[in-house]
């Protein structure tokens, strides 16, 4: 082994410049990775993390719940269908709101029929609210709820209180309250005094025991006009800007991958291509394949494995120094995960220098000039 | 320089490995930059069509036109204001909308104005808007009834314009009572009374700054808050932030391919060590093989450019609609400028090997 270790020291340039380059391009891989779950997560959390298993829109909302209203009859019409166990009205809007008074804010507030489908599920302190003007916080952008929290609702100043605190429960990026309908009523008008009426967005649905999501979303879609039900699973997967974050982020990271293979795939191909005379005299004093393909190895595990170490240090200082608006945060499973499918990728991609080097034939040393062989 | 470029031409696949990682590099360059200009373009075309300097909302709504009232005697306020030539109102409303033969919805953003633009011309008559070309993807067409949100608000095609999307839906421009129909028929939350416009764009006199005219509008209007044309673009939802993350993203795209021209070039240079020795023994100096370097690495990050470009193009033409990739030429310009630069320092990494060479070494010494 200290034949790769030797020559690693004896060539910092060139190994520097590789690690450099894999290292910066994990991170990028890292930092995509990071990025993109975490949007994911802070934009369809508060819809994965509450009760309803069916959400019903407006059918011309094309399944985005800003665009999305309902009418009381479709409300009625819904609950009506065979298969549905509870079913409520659910409100979503964006508000400007300060917390205790302080700066404002952008924030979602949900409203929910108390003890219907459309609660949140991470409760993590606190409790549900249990009547007007309280309401579950999920933290998110920069604000952090903590029980007791006032939040008042501009420009009217409808004030909510904070009772309970859910996990993973904020929605479109932003802060997001979890409160009774009537609640979400109220903060409409607070924004918005001159507001005719205020309609439900969407109905939340729960089926009844024994009939799956998709079955009971089939039904209401069959039963009901205008309006369109989808699972829970297909609505998140239908918010707007879910597919395109994954294709967009998918794609770049699959480039980002074949980046690194090739590099260090070609960077290793052309260092054995320079040393062939070298290894072949090793072979010819003895040294085994073996030896040869461990040394080979080891460096391919050595350049792996310090840039997956410099860019895990580079996604921490990266997480240390993200917005409070945006936090992102360093994931040690996602650094080992990443760092274990690039090492594996590269020795995949280093298969072209093995082959090489186990078909050396140490015969053609007394070929080498150098050596005193005729070419 | 002939002979670098003789070995380019004689010996590509000695070139290859470099060309290849940096084609990749460049086709990740172009999508992520037509990544952040599609997603910017198509949220903020209906802000940026304004020639008004400065728009105005309401201070509560945080620079949200769906939040946002300017009543008529906070815009006469306005009016009055030092360096405002003139004032006019402006709203939005995003709905879905029916199209003639057609069973998907179209997303549109309802714009009411009263002031031509750069992209819009004065108002048409009530029922009638131009459409941004953009909604021709949905099927819209000329002398089209489009039927607007849950209420089925009827709206006429009477012409198109371009570039003026909102929040990635395609714009639809109306005067001041067919974008307030649109609005109370569908979103009876939303309603604002008569008068009242969701903002006030507002253009200044000759020689006045916009960013003072802003702030003496914010200082002396109450409960408004006054924003340059661009501090309205910047504070739309997502821009700011998808702004820095891309940018930082790039960035580091930029110095991986610096990285890897440096690595190769090292590695050629190695290879080429003996073959340098030669030269410099009959006479080339190490500038002018460095400045071959320099060609060569200037030719392969070109190669690699027009190549990723290329292929861009064509990946470009196979990704989903969803995906909202926009290849402007401004940024095929900054990509390719960064790639040269990028690999210009990297190859200058080798020129200390190369002026170390000996060219004794061309006769056997070391």
């Amino acid at each position: 082994m200290s034949l790769a270790w030797t020559e690693i020291k004896r060539a910092k340039l060139r190994f520097g410049l590789l690690t450099g380059a894999v290292a910066l391009l994990v991170f990028l891989i890292l930092f995509l990775q990071t990025l993109s779950g975490q949007l994911l997560k802070e934009f369809v959390g508060g819809i994965e993390n509450q009760s309803a298993e069916v959400l019903v829109y407006g059918a011309e909302a094309r399944r985005t719940i800003e665009g999305s209203t309902v009418t009381p009859d479709e409300v009625a019409a819904v609950a009506n269908v065979d298969g549905v166990g509870d079913s409520a009205a659910f409100g979503e809007n964006t508000f400007t709101v300060k917390v205790n008074g302080g700066e404002s804010k952008d924030a979602t507030i949900f409203g929910y029929e108390l003890g219907g489908p459309g609660a949140p599920t991470t409760l993590t302190e606190g409790r549900l609210p249990t009547g007007e003007g309280e309401a579950v916080g999920a933290s998110g952008a920069g604000v952090d709820f903590k029980i007791g929290d006032v939040v008042s609702v501009l420009p009217g100043g409808y004030e909510i209180r904070i009772v309970g605190l859910a996990k993973d429960a904020s929605f479109n990026v932003q802060p997001t309250l979890f409160s009774s309908y009537s609640t979400y009523e109220q903060a409409v008008r607070s924004q918005n005094p001159q507001a005719v009426e205020v309609l439900p967005t969407l109905v939340a649905v729960e089926p009844a025991a024994g009939v799956s999501p998709t079955e009971l979303a089939a039904r209401i879609n069959d039963q009901v006009d205008g309006v369109e039900a989808l699972d829970k699973e297909t609505a998140i997967a239908s918010l707007p800007g879910v597919s395109s974050i994954q294709q967009s982020f998918g794609l770049i990271l699959l480039l980002a991958f074949i980046v690194v293979v090739l590099v260090t795939g070609f960077f290793f191909l052309i260092l054995t291509v320079q040393k062939i005379q070298s290894l072949t005299l090793l072979r010819a004093i003895g040294a085994s394949t073996g030896y040869l393909l461990r040394s080979l190895i080891l460096q391919v595990v050595f350049v792996t494995v310090g840039a997956t170490t410099a860019a895990g240090a580079l996604l921490v200082l990266a997480a240390a120094n993200s917005s409070a608006n945006f936090t992102v945060t360093a994931d040690p499973i996602l650094i080992l995960g990443t760092g274990t499918a690039v090492l594996l990728l590269a020795i995949i991609a280093s298969i072209g220098s093995i082959r090489r080097v186990a078909k050396l034939d140490p015969a053609a040393a007394t070929q080498r000039m150098a050596g005193g062989g005729l070419i | 320089m002939k002979i670098a470029w003789r070995e380019l031409i004689r010996k590509p696949s000695r070139f290859i490995t470099a060309g290849g990682a940096l084609t990749l590099i460049t086709i990740l360059l172009l999508l992520l930059g037509g990544l952040l200009d599609g997603l910017y373009l198509s949220a903020t075309a209906g802000i940026r069509a304004q020639t008004a300097e400065i728009i105005v909302y309401s201070v509560d709504s945080r620079a949200s036109l769906l939040r946002s009232s300017i009543d008529p005697a906070t815009r006469s306020a306005i009016e009055a204001v030092d360096g405002v030539q003139s004032v006019s109102g402006f709203g939005v409303v995003l709905l879905g909308a029916k199209v003639p033969g057609r069973a998907d919805l179209a997303d549109v953003a309802v714009f009411g104005y009263e002031a031509p633009n750069a992209r819009v011309p004065a108002p048409l008559p009530t029922g009638q808007v131009y459409a941004d070309e953009s909604l021709k993807a949905s099927g819209v067409e000329l002398g089209d009834e489009l039927l607007l949100g849950p209420a089925k608000t009827p709206v006429t095609v009477e012409g198109w314009v371009s570039d003026t999307a909102f929040l990635f839906q395609g714009g639809l421009w109306g005067d001041e009572s067919t974008w307030r129909r649109a609005l109370s028929e569908n979103r009876p939350d939303a309603v604002l009374p008569a008068g009242t416009w969701q903002s006030a764009l507002v253009t200044v006199h000759d020689g006045a700054s916009p960013e003072t005219v802003a702030a003496a509008i914010t200082a002396n209007v109450d409960g408004v808050s006054a924003l340059t044309k661009q501090e309205a673009v910047s504070a739309l939802p997502g821009v700011r932030e998808q702004q820095s993350s891309f940018a930082s993203i790039i960035g580091t795209t930029f110095v991986v391919a610096g990285l890897v021209v440096a690595l190769f070039f090292a590695l050629l240079t190695l290879e080429r060590i003996g073959l340098f020795g030669v030269l410099k023994a009959i006479g080339a100096g190490s500038r002018t093989l460095a400045a071959g370097l320099v060609v060569q690495a200037l030719a392969i990050a070109g190669g690699a450019f027009a190549l990723g470009g290329l292929l861009t193009l064509g990946l470009v033409a196979i990704i989903p609609p969803e995906v909202p990739v926009q290849l402007v030429p401004r940024r095929a310009v900054i990509t390719a400028v960064g790639l040269i630069v990028t690999a210009l320092i990297g190859s200058a990494i080798s020129f200390r090997r190369i002026i170390r060479i000996d060219p004794a070494s061309a006769v056997g010494g070391s």
